[in-house]
């Protein structure tokens, strides 16, 4: 099997928490894999270990077979591995241009060094999501939603292999909610493997072609998307056990 | 970093060009104060300037500038005092040592972020006046005594020249993709690394750079004044006047230290010589007034106060009040 991403029983303690215990999976190549669970869960210092800006106390990742274990986070954007905040991180002082020009000039196999060619691809890519008329602002002015936007056409400048998106739809309404849905299929076809965190389950359903479902650290469930919604244990784990 | 019209920034470079000339011809006007009171403003814009690399564009607000500013004047003494060697070799040397010492530094505390960059900064700051008093090859607690010159114009010129320098070397980081990797730092460490940004390389380089300056200044200090001692050169009090220029100036923008440093030492040395005793309360006043009602410093003043009109002020105390 053509793994992009495999997890090797990765863990996490913070002390005496236990964020991620003994996780492992994989990510093929193409697909968008869904990943959820309730709050707490441990599904985004799951991605941090992922992107590299947490170090896992113990087990291994590999990406395209290889392990990027001590790969600090600059080396695995240069590999292909790019992501957005769950809570944003924007260059408030910069242009929506330049944020996103910053991905283009960093990312992937180091970048585009020329900085006119940078500014052109960054251009494209927000306006493959929608911005192509904000470039200009400072990213701090924009609204809720289309820093949503930004953090994706950031991710989308680093031209990635692997592309790790946490919660880019909270906050949404439905209408945002569809087109930022028609934003990721758009990426898929482009041959970009996603791994999506998400609580909206519509996004899950219509997106993923598999889910796996983290509870207190640990992996639950994996299967497809409909098996995985409807077992009793992720209903359990979300809603709680019903009484009798 | 927008570009704006061609026609303009034509206009813009001439008037730049016609104001260097106009500096580089203030020696020939025969005024020994004037060329004096030069010379220590254009050391300052440059140490401002520099700073601007690391503590503007970076956004590590650093301390440890006066010890660069004071190894590159022990450099350029030690060479001259010490071996009889020429300005030039020592200027070498202290470019040397600044930027040695930086980079060594830099990879051990540039990990560290914000108010404790700059605490530890100045905890080295104070060490390195009690480590060069005890140096007997940097003439100890004594300081050292370099051959006397006597040409003002020369220092003035030398002066002027690493000024344009250093002004040059932070147009062109403006532009480059080294800038925006620095500025994406400055705006968010966490998010830069993630979007492929070497961050703890940037920041070493960025604080090389920053030392490059403001070494090379102090070179120029130590053959211009004759003579150094430990507590005369690594004055924490000069950092902060580099600070409050830079950021007086708009840290983080090509011009803006740069007339900071002007427009601070020249009201600096009206107080002194008009109302001397309270002067340093005057200055005082002024630096609070300007960080209450212009935070960005002039550069950003200049750019956004003909749109706003007054509100800006009005703005801005809204915006920093506590």
């Amino acid at each position: 099997m053509d793994a992009i991403l495999e997890a090797r029983g990765l863990t996490k303690r913070f002390h005496g928490l236990v964020a991620v215990n003994g996780v492992s999976f994989q990510l093929r190549r193409g697909e968008i894999l869904g990943l959820i669970g309730p709050n707490g869960a441990g599904k985004t210092t799951l991605v941090n270990m992922v992107s590299g800006t947490l170090a896992p106390t113990a087990g291994d990742l590999l990406f395209e077979g290889r392990s990027v274990r001590g790969v600090p986070a600059y080396r695995r954007a240069h590999l292909g591995i790019g992501r957005t905040f769950q809570v944003m991180k924007p260059f408030p002082g910069m242009s929506v241009l330049e944020n996103v020009a910053v991905g283009a000039l960093f990312g992937a196999n180091g970048g585009e060094r020329n900085l006119e060619r940078a500014r052109a691809w960054a251009r494209a890519c927000l306006e493959s999501v929608g911005l192509g008329k904000r470039i200009a602002q400072r990213a701090d002015a924009l609204g809720g939603p289309d820093r949503k936007r930004l953090e994706l056409a950031r991710a989308l400048a680093m031209k990635p292999r692997l592309l790790l998106l946490d919660e880019v739809m909270a906050g949404l309404n439905h209408v945002e909610i569809e087109e930022v849905i028609e934003d990721i299929r758009r990426v898929r076809a482009q041959g970009i493997s996603i791994l999506v965190i998400e609580h909206v389950m519509k996004a899950i359903k219509s997106l993923s072609d598999r889910v796996f479902v983290l509870h207190h650290g640990e992996k639950i469930v994996e299967g497809g998307t409909a098996e995985v919604l409807s077992d009793p244990r992720v209903v359990e784990a979300y809603l709680g056990r019903q009484r009798r | 970093m927008r570009a704006g019209n061609p026609a303009r920034s034509a206009a813009r470079w001439i008037a730049l060009a016609a104001v260097v000339a106009l500096l580089a011809a203030l020696p020939w006007c025969g005024n020994a104060v004037l060329v004096q009171f030069g010379i220590s403003a254009l050391l300052l814009a440059t140490l401002a300037q520099g700073w601007n690399i690391i503590g503007g564009y970076a956004g590590y607000p650093s301390f440890g500038n006066s010890v660069f500013y004071g190894l590159g004047a022990y450099g350029v003494a030690i060479a001259m005092a010490q071996y009889q060697l020429p300005f030039w070799v020592g200027m070498l040397l202290a470019l040397g040592l600044g930027v040695a010492f930086a980079g060594l530094l830099g990879l051990a505390v540039l990990r560290l972020r914000g108010h404790y960059f700059a605490i530890c900064t100045l905890g080295l700051a104070l060490v390195m006046t009690a480590i060069v008093s005890n140096l007997p090859l940097a003439g100890g607690n004594i300081g050292l005594v370099l051959p006397l010159l006597g040409n003002a114009a020369l220092f003035y010129e030398l002066a002027l020249g690493l000024l344009v320098l250093a002004t040059l070397t932070v147009f062109w980081l403006a532009r480059s993709r080294f800038g925006l990797g620095l500025i994406a730092i400055r705006e968010n460490e966490e998010g830069a690394a993630v979007m492929g940004v070497n961050t703890t390389l940037y920041k070493v380089l960025a604080f090389m750079l920053s030392a490059a300056f403001t070494a090379l200044a102090g070179g120029i200090y130590a053959y211009y004044i004759t003579y150094i001692d430990p507590a005369g050169v690594f004055d924490l009090a000069l950092n902060v006047k580099m600070i409050i220029m830079a950021v007086f100036g708009g840290p983080g923008s090509v011009l803006g230290p740069v007339l900071g440093a002007f427009i601070l030492s020249v009201i600096s040395e009206i107080l002194a010589t008009k109302v001397t005793s309270v002067a340093s309360m005057f200055f005082g006043i002024v630096i609070v007034v300007a960080v209450v009602f212009m935070p960005r410093g002039i550069s950003h003043l200049v750019a956004h106060v003909r749109q706003a009109g007054w509100r800006y002020f009005v703005d801005n105390v809204r915006a920093h009040r506590l």
